[in-house]
């Protein structure tokens, strides 16, 4: 019996011994990798460290990798030298395990153990970058700048030249303040790697301004290279403005990478809300490479900046289209711009000759639309009579409510304008005045409203000055709604000259803080520190309890000079 | 225009007279609580906990109602260590521009205030005469380099600015208070030469550095410091206020302390540091260290082991955590309960080039102002020197901590209630108090 029982754990252990190589195997099949990326992601630590550790054999570096970061979950970083050791024992030339093993040691702080293994790398890899590429980064990540520089002067010395540590190179003499030298390096990096130029931008940012001539001459210096004036052109749109990248960019060579640049960085300058920056950078795509696309995304951008004389050049080459396509794209555009234009006969004209491939409701839109045409071209009767064509709806309301105010109606512009939700400045310029005044009829003060709507600034300032007296109880309202749009063309002396009527006449109106505060900031930016500070303190000191004393403050502060001025 | 003290007990008399003089007297204070509201207030009070809307500007009312030549009072421990100053139109017109807070009070009011101040750890101290202020800074640099000088800008307080020529010239006697900031005065420019050699703002400043020690008939920059350092030791000893922070408190101790000694490196001053320069400091010298080592390597940017948070050697940096202020007793330790009012006690660190101070490298007497719970190091620390006093406060900048070179400055209307610049300014007024007899 005892006898029998041996044997059978003894076969047991025969038959485990045999079946276990099986099962190992079985383990080790394809997928290993990505289940325990899963255990990972799952956060069992513990259970995807096992699998990683089965996976070393079949996906060493993402096994290491993957034991890198779960050791750095479970705070033990320390726990993987052990393996990697061994491993570079046996693969003392990969650079993964060499990198793993620096990376692990810089971020424990051992040094010494650091440069040892550097040194050990470089000995078995004398002729390669990847030793002194890797712990040059490390150093500079570390603030060791000047340990970075030893190692990448070695390297040079190696390696006959800085053909394979550029990108350290940038990095080490951007944070040694080298910016020129910097850009240089910067821009041999790209040649071989485009996609470093967002890694440039960030690495040249903080270039002091008195130093960024010297990187803008690098990166335009002959010859024209797109990789290197793509990133001035981002550089320069965190320094400055999207007008100034744009600058570094329109002057490329057409080729597929060029307009490749001029396309993303339209998306780069929409995305800043730049619109006409973003329409010239379309605009010198669609030159090279005409489609219907590009020339909806140039036209709308010019829309949106206001300049719809170039929205309708623009799709000029799509006018006669007539697929399904353009009808839903570019014939809204068109309508659009040449209403902005005032054009509205020429838009009613466009919408009856593609009245057949109109349904209705698209139809309803562009002829309320073209009824702003007749809007900006001053013509109130024909808008009327646009707008009685179409079904009233809310938006209809709205702009019937617009074009009361337009003829004086104050009353009727008052009862449709109060249900407006929107934040458009010239609607809350006709909600503050509906709302002060008690004032039912003022032709002068429509005139002047029509004169904003047809982006007459100059008519609208005379306008508003001149309807002032119309709206007695709203005057420094009008008048201050003046003074900006003077401040806005830089007329500052006619701004200034309203600015002080409002303080000496309307002193007792909301309106005298904000004109005291603009007056103020106006002196300051035109350098007369004095003059607005005097200002800015009769401002708080007579109006303390206004909103805009913390803005008022803060002028102070800066007319004193007791902050800096950035 | 006086007040205060003098005034209020002016007016306590006539009421504890009326306790015996019967109805008459009765008549006399209800007609004065009628009239005293259309009189106005008697005094402004200027809170310093969370009601005060921007704390650093008071520091600039209160300096400047002493430098009209007002009397102020500063109530140490009481809300957050509040200035009592004379009521006027100019005082309150400066108070409505700057946005700090005040609150009009009567004598009766007062006296309700003196009384909760003698009862508990509060005390009331007589500021006297606006302090004369010199900064020690590089000529045309932009006060945005050194959080002192941003702080009084902001605050609206009068300075001066010094350098080498200045400091050599024995300038230094016309004013109460000094501050020195990031300068290192072992010569050595902060250890930068490395890593920084070419950046031009590094040849601008050695460039300017050897220009000074050549025009001052000195052979190299680390001896023109060195000299600088030991006019400083001797304004302090003669009874001048000294506030220094970041690298200038190491570099200024190290600099008085290695005056036969050589603690330069050979690209600053052609020789190499001696070789036992340990032994060759003379720490009997210093006003706040001893004992200190010296770090002899160039190529490792740290000068000794007084900082204990070591920023720029990676190997040897410490995370920062949070410092407290130590709480004293107002009316045994009024000059240390002046140096820590703030409406926090507890302040998060930031870095300087030197960031704190290592308690073991700290001479005994020293008053320990703030500390971080069991960390070796300390924040803040004064004492006594000669005839005068001295201040370091570690680390660069209050509301920045982790500033790097090229960082844009701070900007203080953003941080109007900063309890780390507070300390700062707290050393600016301290020099303003009536001095009395030490109560320990």
């Amino acid at each position: 019996m005892r006898r029998s029982r041996s044997a059978r754990v003894a076969f047991t252990f025969a038959w485990v011994l045999t079946l276990a190589p099986q099962a190992a195997r079985a383990q080790a099949q394809p997928g290993l990798p990505m289940r325990a990326l899963e255990l990972e992601q799952a956060g069992k630590w513990r259970e995807a460290l096992s699998a990683y550790r089965a996976a070393l054999d079949e996906s060493t570096t993402a096994a290491i990798l993957g034991i890198e970061r779960v050791y750095d979950q479970l705070g033990k970083r320390d726990s993987i030298l052990p393996l990697i050791d061994s491993m570079i024992t046996k693969r003392p030339r990969e650079p993964m395990l060499r990198t793993v093993q620096l990376r692990t040691l810089a971020y424990l702080h051992r040094d010494e153990a650091a440069a040892a293994a550097f040194e050990r790398w470089v000995q078995i890899a004398p002729r390669e970058a990847a030793p002194y590429r890797e712990y040059a980064r490390l150093l500079l990540d570390a603030g060791r700048a000047t340990a970075a520089d030893t190692v990448l002067q070695r390297a040079q010395r190696a390696l006959g030249g800085t053909k394979d540590i550029t990108v350290e190179m940038a990095q080490l003499r951007a944070a040694t303040g080298l910016w020129e030298l910097s850009a240089q390096s910067w821009r041999e990096a790209m040649v071989a790697s485009p996609y470093l130029d967002q890694a440039a931008v960030f690495s040249l940012f903080p270039t002091p301004d008195s130093l960024r001539g010297a990187v803008r001459q690098v990166f335009r210096a002959p010859p024209v290279a797109v990789e290197a004036r793509r990133a001035l052109a981002l550089l320069e749109v965190r320094w400055s403005s999207a007008r100034e990248g744009w600058l570094a960019l329109r002057d490329l060579p057409p080729s597929d990478d060029a307009v490749s640049a001029w396309t993303e960085f339209g998306d780069e300058a929409e995305a800043s809300g730049a619109w006409l920056v973003a329409r010239d950078a379309f605009a010198a795509a669609l030159a090279h490479k005409p489609t219907r696309e590009l020339a909806v995304r140039a036209a709308n951008d010019a829309l949106s900046g206001a300049d719809p004389a170039s929205a309708v050049k623009l799709l000029e080459p799509y006018a006669a289209a007539a697929d399904s396509e353009s009808v839903r794209t570019v014939l809204p555009l068109r309508v659009r711009a040449l209403s902005a234009l005032g054009r509205a006969a020429d838009a009613e004209a466009l919408i009856s000759a593609n009245a057949s491939r109109l349904d209705s409701l698209a139809h309803m839109r562009l002829v309320r639309m073209a009824a702003w045409g007749w809007v900006r071209a001053g013509d109130l009767a024909k808008a009327r009579a646009a707008m009685g064509t179409t079904p009233m709806g809310e938006d209809e309301d709205r702009t019937m409510g617009w074009i009361s105010l337009y003829e004086g109606d104050l009353k009727s512009a008052r009862r449709i304008l109060k249900r407006a939700t929107e934040t458009d400045p010239d609607l809350l310029l006709a909600l503050a005045l509906l709302a002060r005044t008690k004032v039912d009829s003022a032709p002068g003060v429509g005139s002047a409203f029509l004169a904003l709507a047809r982006a007459d600034s100059a008519g609208a300032v005379t306008k508003l000055v001149t309807a002032a007296p119309e709206v007695p109880d709203a005057s420094a309202l009008l008048l201050n709604a003046a003074a900006r749009i003077h401040s806005a063309r830089h007329a500052d002396s006619s701004a200034i000259a309203l600015w002080e009527r409002i303080v000496k006449d309307y002193a007792s109106q909301p309106e005298a803080a904000e004109a005291e505060l603009e007056w103020a900031r106006t002196l300051r930016r035109n350098g007369d520190r004095a003059g607005a500070v005097e200002h800015l303190e009769h401002m708080i000191l007579t109006y303390p309890r206004s909103a805009l004393v913390p803005q008022a403050r803060r002028e102070l502060d800066l007319a004193r000079q007791s902050v800096p001025s950035l | 225009m006086t007040h205060s003290s003098f005034h209020w007990r002016g007016l306590a008399r006539p009421g504890l007279r009326c306790l015996t003089n019967g109805a008459r007297c009765l008549l006399a204070l209800a007609s004065l609580a009628v009239v005293a509201p259309a009189l106005g207030a008697q005094h402004l009070l200027v809170p310093m906990d969370d009601a005060q809307q921007n704390h650093l500007k008071a520091y600039g009312l209160t300096f400047n109602a002493l430098k009209a030549g007002n009397r102020a009072e500063w109530f140490i421990n009481y809300r957050g260590g509040s200035f009592l100053l004379p009521d006027g139109p100019e005082l309150r017109k400066t108070a409505t521009l700057d946005g700090v807070t005040f609150e009009p009070l009567d004598n009766g009011r007062l006296a309700q205030i003196r009384a909760e101040i003698a009862s508990g750890n509060m005390d009331a101290v007589t500021l006297e005469k606006a302090p004369r202020i010199a900064i020690y800074t590089p000529p045309k640099s932009p006060p945005w380099d050194d959080a002192v000088t941003l702080a009084l800008r902001y605050a609206g307080i009068e300075y001066t600015t010094v350098w080498d020529d200045e400091v050599m010239n024995g300038d230094l006697q016309k004013y109460d208070w000094l501050h020195l900031f990031h300068e290192d005065f072992t010569g050595q420019l902060n250890k930068l030469y490395l890593g920084f050699r070419d950046a031009p703002w590094f040849v601008e400043q050695r460039e300017r550095n050897l220009d000074a020690a050549k025009r001052l008939g000195f052979a190299t920059i680390p001896a023109l410091k060195k000299a600088v350092a030991e006019r400083i030791r001797q304004y302090v000893e003669g009874g001048g206020f000294l506030f220094a922070m970041c690298g200038a408190t190491e570099t200024l101790e190290l600099a008085i302390a290695a005056h036969n000694a050589d603690i330069a490196a050979a690209y600053a001053d052609g020789t190499p540091i001696d070789e036992d320069v340990d032994a060759k400091m003379d720490w009997k010298r210093a006003m706040a260290f001893r004992d200190v080592h010296v770090e002899q390597s160039p190529f490792t940017n740290s000068m000794s082991d007084i900082d204990g948070h070591q920023v720029n050697v990676p190997a040897r940096r410490q995370p920062l955590g949070q410092f407290t202020l130590f709480a004293f007793s107002a009316k045994f330790d009024p000059v240390a309960t002046m140096l820590v009012q703030d409406h926090r006690t507890v302040i998060p660190d930031y870095y300087g080039v030197t960031t704190s101070f290592n308690k073991a490298v700290i001479k005994p007497g020293v008053t320990v102002l703030a500390y971080e719970e069991g960390a070796p190091w300390v924040k803040y620390i004064h004492g006594d020197y000669g005839k005068g006093s001295w201040t370091f406060l570690g680390g660069h900048d209050p509301e920045d901590p982790q500033h790097n070179i090229g960082n844009a400055p701070t900007d203080l209307a953003l941080h109007p209630n900063s309890p780390g610049y507070r300390l700062i300014l707290n050393n600016v007024l301290f020099p303003a108090a009536k001095k009395k007899p030490l109560k320990t």
